[in-house]
């Protein structure tokens, strides 16, 4: 997966923290940042899924974030947002929400300032990396969004 | 100008089929070119500039005719193209009235017939060096498929094609319905006006998306219909059956052109249509023709039948058809706006969200209102307003249920010809309105019960006779409000249900024992048709009889959370009623808490709850729990076990079971608490959440919380 992304992966970025790690996701598929509300779960879907909330009259799915990519969860504050984005799966257009702990800024990153992931080796997963966004000393995960939620289906059946 | 226009529909005609090596098409061509430059300059109130611009056109159009006559040219084909492409130039320029300055008409000449490219060094595209106007794009078309046989659609072709499919649906319906108005009253002369108009529209637009076929027939079929409104024939008879069995081809192929397009496959020709054009054609040639048989168009009214019963699933889910849609483009033309209905679903949204932020800020006020009264009186006022806009959003999903209503016209003539029964339609309250979800699925379930109620109920015309009734049947559709619910009937002066027939039958296949035959009630008796695998006419025809059919009705039916009644009485006649919901979009039910979440019971399911007693639990081989009821056996279902959620108590006699059924099927539900009824707008937790097992679908409670429906029917299954 450390092989080059050949399109163009510069531009602006929602940056937002989950522990002490920063992320990025392309501001285009960002439709709306909203706040910590109350989740209605939903038995049966995997630990990921928190439910599904009232947005403006659309239901839509929320997953966190943190338990998708294996942390801990985090307790809840003043600052923990969902982060609701837009994607593409199999050409169905998909609002879902991310819970993280906090949103930062929208970075404008040039292309020359993002590198490809890293090999891990075996132990970590890179497919939903789009590339590494360098600030200054800071990097940030830049996410590839559409394969973040198109990995797997939102349905564990028993 | 429309002198003009019909002279340039005459050389397009002329040169769209036209070989470069047929000498004489060109040379009619030239004629018509030349006399076109002359016949502009002739009409009053065409601007001079105008004019030279044409006379441009033509001329040029002219030069490169003489060259492919005498065979100068060096791509001949290409040369052709470029003619035919000057027909849209002067298209426009004639629709433009003038408007159109001679600088752009000369260019276009400078273009096409360059000195240079006339002598055939033209770009094989032709198009390509025309200046980027709307009309090229459609002049190339023309010219590009016009020696196709199998026609593909591009890509931006396809929103045109889905508008055409749209207009034609509802052009059909129109003229079937002005069709069978003029066999009953042939002098109706605004009936055959608006049924030739239909005609010609289709013709038309066929013609520009290159729908050869649908051109075709339209064409003839509009033919005919000229013959009849300038009165050298009546539409009675063959001519009737001639148009009916044209609407109905036409109704097949634009079914065609729809799969062609949802598939993307190419458009096949249809076989037959040119057997019926030929038929059209010799008729209106004054030539005899065998007027096609009421069955001929009954089996074609079929395979429109099960063309819908292809697209709706075995289980007969009836999906959105195109018929809706065809409504919508009828009522388009009076005052109203097509809206895509994803945006009135929105809007509907939206308008409930309205609703429960209203309620957040009178809720938050509430003990304020007496300091401020200024503050509660402006809210009052909002709130008024929010009501208001509600009841309107609920309306705008509102259509007449005559639209579904009126199409079983076509239905009962057809099938009446076929059994040799005459029936007369009679619609009662077609303008009561429903949600029009609910009118696109009843439309199924009415054509199998008028069926059946022609089929079964309607006697021949002698046997009606011999009994003192009227020789004419009559089956009445009759739609009408009441109690919250609508009721939709359907009547027939028939004769009634044959009860012992039915018993007899329900023994045979088993449905019920000959004991149990000798107690049963009459109402019983009626339900029984509603079984799968129950037909009681003696003889299987196309029409009904195969035992398949009142229960796929009675299924639908109960997918809208309806349900159907009989009535019936021996030689007077029967009837079925189906009682409806206002609306698809709002269930009543029970709020119900489970641990910390709150769950809604579709109030219909529900039959009672209690607060089991200790006797009342017993568990089957230490696992199975059931609770006995008043001597009938239940499952228990444990809400909080199968969601795996943490509730108050685990002791159902500290708790409450709610009893719910499904058709025969009972189960209990242990619950924490009851915290009351609301009338809840039902909503997708969209499909990346796929079906899960025990749930149908999430709801939206009054405090703007989500809150999932529960699926008794999966629940029960789960049990």
């Amino acid at each position: 997966m450390s092989t080059a992304v050949t399109t163009n992966r510069g531009g602006k970025y929602l940056t937002f923290a989950l522990g002490r790690e920063g992320y990025g996701i392309a501001i285009l598929k960002v439709r709306e940042i909203i706040g910590y509300m109350d989740i209605t779960a939903v038995p049966r879907t995997p630990r990921h899924v928190k439910g599904v909330i009232n947005l403006r009259g659309q239901v839509i799915s929320v997953m966190d974030l943190r338990t998708k990519f294996g942390m801990d969860e985090a307790q809840r504050t003043e600052e923990t947002c969902v982060i609701v984005v837009e994607t593409n799966n199999a050409g169905r257009k998909l609002s879902i929400g991310l819970i993280v702990d906090k949103v930062s800024e929208v970075l404008n990153i040039a292309e020359d300032a993002i590198e490809d992931a890293p090999s891990f080796g075996t132990g970590l997963d890179t497919q939903f990396i789009l590339g590494m966004g360098k600030i200054g000393q800071s990097v940030k995960i830049l996410l590839d969004i559409d394969k973040v939620l198109g990995a797997e289906d939102f349905v564990r059946d028993h | 100008m429309h002198a003009l226009s019909k002279q340039i529909d005459q050389l397009s005609a002329i040169l769209i089929g036209a070989d470069p090596s047929d000498l004489q098409n060109l040379a009619d061509a030239h004629a018509k070119f030349e006399a076109l430059g002359e016949a502009a300059k002739s009409i009053p109130g065409v601007d001079a500039s105008t004019i030279s611009a044409l006379g441009g056109i033509t001329g040029g159009a002219c030069k490169s005719l003489e060259q492919l006559i005498l065979n100068e040219a060096d791509n001949a084909g290409a040369a052709l193209k470029a003619v035919l492409n000057t027909i849209a130039d002067v298209q426009a320029l004639l629709e433009s009235g003038g408007l159109c300055d001679a600088e752009i008409a000369d260019d276009t000449i400078e273009s096409t017939f360059g000195p240079e490219s006339t002598t055939g060094d033209t770009d094989p595209t032709g198009a390509a060096q025309l200046p980027p106007t709307d009309f090229v794009p459609r002049a190339a078309a023309e010219a590009t498929t016009a020696a196709a046989a199998v026609r593909a659609f591009a890509a931006d072709e396809v929103p045109l094609l889905q508008e055409f499919i749209t207009e034609a649906t509802g052009h059909l319906e129109t003229a079937e319905q002005e069709m069978l108005t003029l066999e009953d009253d042939p002098s109706n002369k605004s009936s055959l006006d608006s049924l030739f108009r239909a005609f010609h529209t289709i013709k038309g637009v066929a013609g520009f998306l290159d729908l050869k076929q649908m051109q075709a027939l339209a064409h003839i079929t509009e033919n005919l219909l000229d013959k009849g409104r300038k009165g050298e024939i009546s539409l009675t008879g063959t001519p009737c059956e001639l148009v009916l069995s044209a609407i109905d081809t036409m109704k097949s192929l634009v079914n065609s052109v729809q799969t062609s397009v949802t598939d993307n496959s190419p458009l096949a020709s249809m076989t037959g249509v040119e057997a019926l054009v030929k038929t059209l054609q010799d008729f209106v040639e004054g030539k005899v023709v065998d007027a096609p048989r009421p069955a001929g168009i009954l089996a074609k009214s079929q395979t429109t039948a099960s063309f819908h019963d292809a697209v709706a699933p075995a289980a007969g889910e009836i999906l959105a058809s195109d018929q809706a849609r065809a409504s919508e483009a009828r009522n388009a033309g009076d005052g109203t706006v097509k809206v895509a209905t994803d945006r009135l679903d929105n809007l509907i949204d939206m308008v409930g969200e309205l609703v429960i932020a209203n309620s957040m800020v009178a809720q938050d006020l509430g003990g304020n209102s007496q300091k401020d009264v200024r503050l509660s009186r402006h809210l009052g006022h909002l709130t008024k307003i929010v009501r208001e806009l509600q009841d309107l959003s609920m309306s705008l999903r509102m259509v007449q249920v005559g639209t579904v209503f009126r199409k079983m016209t076509r239905l009962v003539r057809d099938i009446g010809r076929k059994m040799n029964k005459e029936v007369e339609l009679v619609i009662e309250g077609g303008d009561t309105e429903l949600d029009r979800n609910v009118v696109e699925a009843l439309n199924d379930p009415l054509v199998h019960m008028v069926r059946n109620s022609i089929d079964h109920g309607i006697e021949l015309p002698e046997e009606r006779e011999a009994q003192g009734k009227p020789r004419v049947g009559t089956i009445t559709l009759r739609a009408y409000h009441k109690g919250g619910t609508i009721n939709i009937e359907i009547l027939d002066d028939g004769k009634g249900l044959n009860k012992d027939r039915i018993l007899k039958k329900a023994v045979q296949n088993g449905l019920i024992s000959k004991e149990e035959s000798r107690t049963i009630t009459d109402a019983e008796v009626h339900r029984l048709i509603f079984a799968a695998g129950l037909s009681t006419a003696e003889t299987v025809t196309d029409i009904s009889g195969r035992g398949v059919g009142m229960d796929v009705v009675k299924q639908n039916i109960e997918k809208l959370r309806g349900r159907v009644d009989i009535a019936s009485e021996t030689g007077k006649g029967s009837v079925f009623t189906i009682r409806l919901p206002l609306t698809l979009a709002v269930i009543d039910g029970l709020v119900v808490k489970v641990g910390p979440q709150k769950y809604i019971l579709p109030i219909l399911s529900i039959e009672q709850s209690v607060r089991p007693t200790e006797e009342m639990i017993s568990t089957v081989q230490g696992r199975g729990e059931i609770v006995t009821l008043r001597g009938s056996i239940l499952p228990l279902i444990r809400l909080h076990r199968l969601f795996n959620l943490e509730p108050k108590t685990t002791d159902p006699t500290q708790s409450l079971v709610v009893i719910v059924q499904d058709n025969d099927r009972r189960a209990c539900i242990l619950v924490d608490e009851l915290l009351g009824q609301e009338q809840v707008v039902i909503k997708s937790l969209g499909k990346e959440m796929g079906v899960l097992s025990g749930i149908s679908g999430g709801a939206v409670l009054g405090d703007g919380n989500v809150s999932l429906i529960l699926d008794v029917p999966g629940l029960i299954g789960l049990a």
